[in-house]
């Protein structure tokens, strides 16, 4: 029980409930968010443009076009209408956006785009308890309604339900021979689906025509594609004609069903619509906010990827100081390396990130010599303490024109990464080296800016990685384990690994 | 490349003879014991030496204080008749800013060295010290003007030049572990033993050399003048004990370390307190502190006067 009250019981309870929150938060921020552990993750986004094109009569224009809907089969990034003079209004109950204009000339152009993302595959089920009248097909003749029974006799030699059994039996190859009469020469998909609808009918099962557009890549101005629904009591059940399958695939964007027409032109003739498919990708990551749009999530405009890209830049830089932090204090607490001042190895390694790696480390080696042996010569001078170091400082500031100066005009690209160093810091390892060096010699002030440098690119490796940057700023809640791990380090009293090293001389070999 | 491993020891063999890590010492002692407030009654030498001159502890008699830049001027009249006298930085530590003065002459000084100063070097030097030259953190300081210390020849070739002072670690008022610090050649004068000093380990009871350290490595004769370090023995040992158990009154810091030195004639001297000492003195007797810590909690009495418990000590048997 005691133990459970001291400060690292208390802080080892914090740690675990830090844990757990982190983990939680990071659970929902990829289940709700859409957040990825891996940076390089990206989501496809279908861009379709419906193409609608109509040659006026003269008469005041009224276009109307059916939309896909809200649905669970895919989410939608955005929605767009080009419609040049176009008054355009949405009719969103209807899923049908419409522009009016006065009378016009001309071939007209009207675009509709939208984009979509996280496409899935659903079972598109569409209730609907209204009774179906079905329209008893008119045989043309007894030859025709023979036709349809032998086929149908076909059909049912096959397995599942009837609109199964009559789409494979249509697409099987090679047709049958009373199917192959029964079909015309040239099956379009629109063909195709009447003589479905018709046999169905003939078994009095309704059906409709579903137009929309197969997800494809570089598809062009093709016309509408087509899939066929089925009302299979109390509810339409979509099918593919080609192959029988029932359910919405996720590469179908449905844009109109049932009895309502894709487009309408009023005061227009030779209308058509055309679609084309684009596929990118978009950083998941940067999809986040629109996933949680979707969630309805209000906690995500509390977070800093609400923010404008700007704050975001800068948070995303603080959110790897934490992780910093914790390898200062591993290294001194923990190993035991005593550097030049606790946090000037991590603020090295900071700047060793915008200046990159080689060029950072020669340049800075440059200023702190040259900055050394600008001090050696000020010691002669026995100044005080604060004008000394300001001393060193504006010597600092001089180095660093200079590097710049010279690496621009002699296209020597190493040197103008110098202004990324920081300067105070900069003037301070100069000025304890060269204290160090005065009052125990070359050999400590050497070790003690080797130390500062080992702790400095160790730091730098860990940090510069983009991935763990990445997961840091994305998952940012893993900070609130840091500062218990690191609450936690400062109740630590074991052995430093270097005073292994400096007690080992106390262990007597027996 | 299996050697270089084996300079490493593991965690477990140095927790079972008790050694003291940094960590331990900063969290489990000097937080626990040593309350901030205390620190600046040994961190300022000249609040030191006041304190312990009103219990009658020895230490080097101080001439005068110099606080304000304006005061430097008056030097001469504050050394008044003295004909040798060291200038202190009064926040100053491992000897740093420490001018000795052996002679001096119509504006002419001679250092401890032999070094020739001028009226206007000395000016400088104690106009640097004031803003805080040698003061950790360049913070302003006083100059501590106290009379010399005539060594004992007790250490005479123990030594390498330098001051050869005796550092004893203090818990709770009992002192429990000595080491004698001596410069060498490689020191260049000065007592730390990471610049190359020896420490050599005493015995609390006698006073006498346990085991002598250079570098970490045991050793018998000083590197420098070849000296049979084992036959060191410290003279005056309850005297310097009794200046390491009155320090825990006299601060109320339950873990320090006082160092001492042993003058000529006036005995052993307390030159200054530290209230974190460091861990050195643990290699110097090949013992650790936090066994003799413990053995302090375990078996020692409490509530003992500063005499009673330097003869619990010394008559301690385990």
């Amino acid at each position: 029980m005691k133990k459970i009250f001291s400060v690292r019981g208390i802080l080892g309870i914090l740690l675990v409930c830090s844990i757990f929150f982190a983990s939680y938060a990071t659970y929902y921020k990829i289940e709700h968010w859409g957040f990825s552990i891996n940076p390089k993750e990206k989501t496809d986004v279908w861009t379709v443009d419906a193409h609608i094109s109509f040659i006026p009569t003269g008469e005041p224009i009224e276009v109307s076009l059916s939309t896909p809907k809200i649905s669970d089969e895919y989410k939608i990034l955005s929605e767009d209408v080009i419609a040049k003079g176009y008054e355009i209004s949405e009719d969103e109950k209807h899923m049908r956006v419409t522009m009016k204009s006065k009378p016009r000339k001309g071939l007209q152009d009207i675009y509709y785009r939208i984009m979509l993302y996280d496409n899935e595959d659903v079972t598109g089920k569409v209730r609907d308890s209204s009774v179906q009248q079905v329209q008893q097909p008119i045989f043309v003749d007894e030859q025709q309604q023979q036709m349809v029974e032998e086929i149908w006799a076909l059909a049912d030699q096959k397995e599942g339900k009837p609109a199964k059994k009559i789409i494979e039996l249509l697409n099987q190859k090679p047709l049958p021979e009373e199917v192959d009469a029964f079909l015309p020469i040239k099956k379009s998909q629109r063909v195709m689906a009447e003589k479905i609808m018709f046999l169905l009918a003939v078994k009095n099962i309704p059906s409709r025509i579903v137009r929309g557009v197969k997800l494809k890549e570089k598809k062009r101005s093709a016309s509408a594609d087509l899939m066929l629904e089925v009302y299979e009591g109390s509810k339409w059940m979509i099918y593919n004609m080609e192959t029988g399958v029932a359910g919405l695939p996720k590469n179908f964007v449905i844009f109109q069903r049932g009895g309502v027409s894709l487009l309408d032109v009023a005061g227009g003739n030779k209308s058509e619509v055309k679609f084309s498919v684009m596929k990118s990708a978009i950083s998941s990551f940067k999809m986040a906010n629109r996933r949680a749009k979707y969630e309805n999530s209000n906690l995500f405009e509390y977070s800093i990827y609400n923010l404008p890209m700007l704050e975001q830049n800068t948070l995303k830089w603080l959110m790897i100081f934490p992780l910093g932090i914790l390898i200062v204090v591993l290294m001194r607490n923990v190993v035991g390396i005593s550097t030049m001042g606790t946090f000037t190895p991590m603020l090295i390694a900071m700047s060793l990130i915008r200046t990159g790696f080689v060029a950072g480390i020669i340049c800075f080696g440059l200023i702190v010599s040259l900055g050394l042996i600008i001090r050696t010569m000020l010691t002669r001078l026995n100044l005080l303490l604060v004008p000394r170091i300001s001393a060193v400082v504006i010597f600092v500031i001089i180095i660093m024109q200079m590097l710049t100066v010279l690496g621009y005009h002699y296209d020597f690209r190493i040197a103008s990464s110098a202004v990324f160093f920081p300067i105070i810091i900069t003037a301070w390892i100069i000025e304890r080296a060269s204290i160090t060096w005065e009052e125990e010699g070359a050999r400590n002030a050497t070790k003690q800016i080797i130390n500062t440098s080992i702790v400095a690119v160790f730091t730098y490796l860990i940090i510069s990685n983009d991935y763990i940057r990445y997961l840091m700023f994305a998952f940012n809640e893993w900070n609130l384990v840091i500062l218990f791990i690191v609450m936690l380090l400062g109740t630590y009293t074991g052995y430093r690994i270097t005073e292994l090293k400096r007690f080992a001389p106390l262990i007597k070999e027996k | 490349m299996f050697e270089y491993f084996k300079i490493f020891s593991v965690p477990r063999k140095l927790r079972a003879i008790g050694v003291l890590g940094m960590n331990a010492r900063n969290h489990g002692i000097i937080a626990r014991y040593n309350k901030r407030s205390l620190y600046p009654l040994v961190d300022d030498k000249v609040q030191t030496k006041k304190l312990a001159n009103n219990i009658d502890i020895n230490t080097p008699r101080m001439i005068g204080v110099i606080e304000h830049q304006y005061q430097v001027k008056d030097l001469m009249q504050v050394v008044g008749k003295h004909k040798e006298f060291v200038i202190k930085p009064a926040h100053g530590s491992q000897g740093k800013g420490v001018l000795v003065i052996k002679k001096y002459n119509n504006g002419e000084f001679i250092t401890a060295s032999g070094k020739k100063l001028s009226f206007n070097d000395v000016y400088q030097h104690i106009s640097n010290l004031l803003s805080g030259l040698y003061s950790l953190g360049g913070q302003y300081d006083v100059a501590l003007i106290e009379e010399l210390v005539h060594f004992s020849d007790a250490f005479k070739n123990f030594s390498y030049q330098g001051i050869p002072d005796v550092r004893i670690i203090v818990y709770k008022g009992y002192p429990i572990m000595a080491m004698m610090r001596l410069a060498t050649k490689e020191s260049d004068g000065r007592a730390n033993l990471h610049q190359g000093a020896v420490g050599v380990g005493l015995n609390m009871q006698t006073g006498k050399a346990v085991q002598a350290v250079s570098h970490n490595v045991p050793i018998d004769f000083h590197p420098d003048t070849g000296t049979d370090l084992m036959t060191l023995q410290v003279p005056f040992w309850r005297e310097h004990l009794m200046i390491g158990a009155q320090a825990y009154e006299m601060t109320g810091l339950g873990y320090l370390g006082a160092d001492i030195v042993l003058d000529k004639k006036r005995g052993p001297m307390m030159l200054e307190l530290n209230a974190r000492p460091g861990l050195a003195v643990q290699i110097a007797n090949g013992r650790g502190l936090k066994e003799a810590i413990k053995t302090v909690d375990k078996y020692y009495p409490k509530n003992l006067t500063a005499q009673e418990r330097v003869d619990f000590v010394l008559n301690y048997k385990k």
